[in-house]
């Protein structure tokens, strides 16, 4: 089976789950040559170069990873050409036959999203979502410093960023994946996400809020640490339906030390 | 409404309500004009930009001027108390890349802001694209020199400092500008530093990638987890020795607002000028 026969299962399951494969995406082949025979699958948070080695030594040579490979949205490449760093990559790629190929946009489009599942299993909250409002978790009552410290033990996260009052009681949390942290609202005591601007959003939300006098926290928890947990759920969906492939989660971490 | 205004702020400034002959300069100062001299001092104004009054009444005598990197409700109450009726801010003041509130118009802390914003009858203008375009950068020689640093900017923003470790340059850095849990880095503790590439804000992938290739370390603002942080990484996993030091948007802009108060204080001679700080919003989880 080539890296291309594999994207074209992936597509009829979709395609069986109600999710018609978008002309515009980013779910591309991003390096390698699709017509390759395929030894393993590893899914991943983000296919960095220590992701691709760990890959190649297990021979899972394709690599299916939710966010870029090449540094941006886009994976273009052309402002990368004479880049050092950049070539190593791709040359690591060509030699060890790997593929790439991007799992984003038609991942997030899953009901309900693995991304998000992927979040909430590994802070131990699936049991506390909401019944009837999309991403919302009652948490048992705690408060933020008490949520941040189990966060922090529960995904072993060292640079976990947290905003608020630590003594600020916690019912009601929202939890959205990578950069889309969910806004604060006046309805929710914390949000929890990967990665947001400090600029246009919740970061200045928050101060006002706490100064108007309502106690409200931000928990990011990084874009990979909201997300490579994702990808696991990706690899037990793939397995669903790829039998005779091994599959396997390879984790990209968090950068940070 | 104009002149009620205008009769509100002179009454509550008994320095501005007294009466003064026509030609001084500094009774005449309207907001409006006040914004028109940074404009003219700046130059060529885009037609396209962020920067812009949000809030208030521009027609108003000014009384003061309050620069801050994030014009928080805290901060707009700090330049009130301290009789300044202009908020200049890097950052949005209404939560939205172009201060459009979007879902949140109808939300309380919003209308609380707002509210504030009326009865203090302050007026916040926002100045980021042309502060930050300014040649040099501004923001990179302002945040240089709160770490001790004066080797430079050479070309592409980069500083040769005295050779230390990650770990001491994290440390240092981490003192000088006050961080608690905004301080995230990539590399050895151990790694030897000799230059550093300056890129605070916005750290984008292109200068950096054509920039890092004569620096050991970038000192970041706001690098994206998808572009720089993992390009660091990689250059790493090929055999390069770099590191990266992400300190946050608005601590690495927050020297560069001082710097912007300083130059402010040259275009309106006797007015009050202040810049009101914003720290580290950050703590870690596992602290």
């Amino acid at each position: 089976m080539t890296a291309q026969d594999i994207v074209a299962r992936i597509q009829q399951q979709l395609a069986s789950q109600k999710i018609t494969w978008r002309t515009e995406t980013v779910d591309t082949f991003k390096a390698g040559d699709p017509a390759t025979p395929i030894g393993g699958i590893a899914t991943t948070g983000m296919a960095t170069f220590s992701v691709l080695k760990r890959a190649a030594k297990a021979n899972r040579n394709f690599v299916i990873t939710h966010e870029p490979t090449f540094y941006n949205h886009q994976d273009q490449t052309a402002a990368l050409a004479q880049d050092a760093t950049y070539e190593a990559k791709q040359r690591f790629i060509t030699d060890h036959r790997l593929v790439v190929w991007r799992f984003h946009d038609h991942a997030h489009a899953l009901r309900p999203d693995p991304l998000v599942v992927g979040s909430a299993r590994a802070l131990g909250w699936t049991a506390h979502a909401s019944a009837t409002e999309p991403r919302i978790y009652n948490v048992p009552a705690t408060t933020l410093g008490a949520l941040a410290a189990d966060i922090a033990r529960r995904l072993k996260g060292r640079a976990i960023r947290v905003a608020g009052d630590p003594s600020m009681n916690v019912t009601r949390v929202a939890l959205g994946p990578g950069y889309g942290v969910p806004a604060l609202t006046t309805s929710v005591d914390v949000v929890v996400g990967g990665e947001a601007s400090e600029s246009g959003g919740n970061s200045e939300y928050l101060a006002d809020a706490v100064a108007a006098g309502q106690a409200k926290g931000v928990i990011l928890l990084g874009h990979m640490l909201s997300e490579d947990f994702g990808m696991f759920e990706v690899a037990e969906w793939l397995r669903r339906f790829l039998t005779d492939l091994p599959v396997e989660w390879i984790s990209a971490g968090e950068p940070f030390s | 409404m104009r002149m009620t205004r205008r009769a509100f702020v002179q009454a509550a400034v008994p320095m501005l309500a007294a009466p003064r002959p026509a030609s001084t300069a500094r009774a005449e100062l309207t907001v409006a004009q006040c914004v028109d001299r940074i404009r003219a001092a700046v130059g060529t104004w885009r037609e396209k930009t962020v920067d812009g009054f949000k809030a208030g009444d521009p027609s108003v005598a000014l009384t003061g001027i309050a620069v801050t990197v994030a014009a928080r409700l805290e901060n707009l109450r700090k330049a009130a108390s301290a009789g300044c009726n202009l908020v200049i801010t890097q950052e949005p003041v209404f939560y939205g890349a172009n201060d459009d509130p979007g879902n949140r118009a109808s939300d309380a802390v919003y209308l609380a802001k707002k509210a504030y914003i009326e009865q203090a009858k302050l007026v916040v203008w926002r100045f980021s694209d042309h502060w930050s375009a300014r040649q040099p950068d501004p923001r990179v020689a302002a945040l240089a020199e709160t770490l001790g640093w004066q080797d430079g900017p050479g070309a592409d923003n980069i500083y040769r400092i005295p050779e230390t470790s990650v770990s001491s340059l994290t440390a240092l850095v981490s003192q000088r500008l006050g961080l608690r849990g905004g301080m995230r880095t990539t590399g050895p503790a151990d790694m030897r530093v000799r230059t550093v590439l300056v890129s605070p804000g916005t750290t984008d992938l292109a200068s950096t990638v054509a920039r890092l290739k004569g620096a050991d370390v970038v000192l970041a603002g706001e690098p994206r987890e998808w572009e720089v942080v993992p390009y660091v990484l990689d250059a790493r996993e090929a055999g390069a020795a770099k590191a990266l030091i992400s300190v946050g948007r608005l601590v690495s802009e927050e020297p560069g607002m001082r710097a912007c108060a300083a130059w402010i204080r040259t275009l309106v001679p006797g007015m009050k000028v202040e810049a009101l700080p914003v720290s580290d919003p950050f703590w870690n989880a596992a602290s």
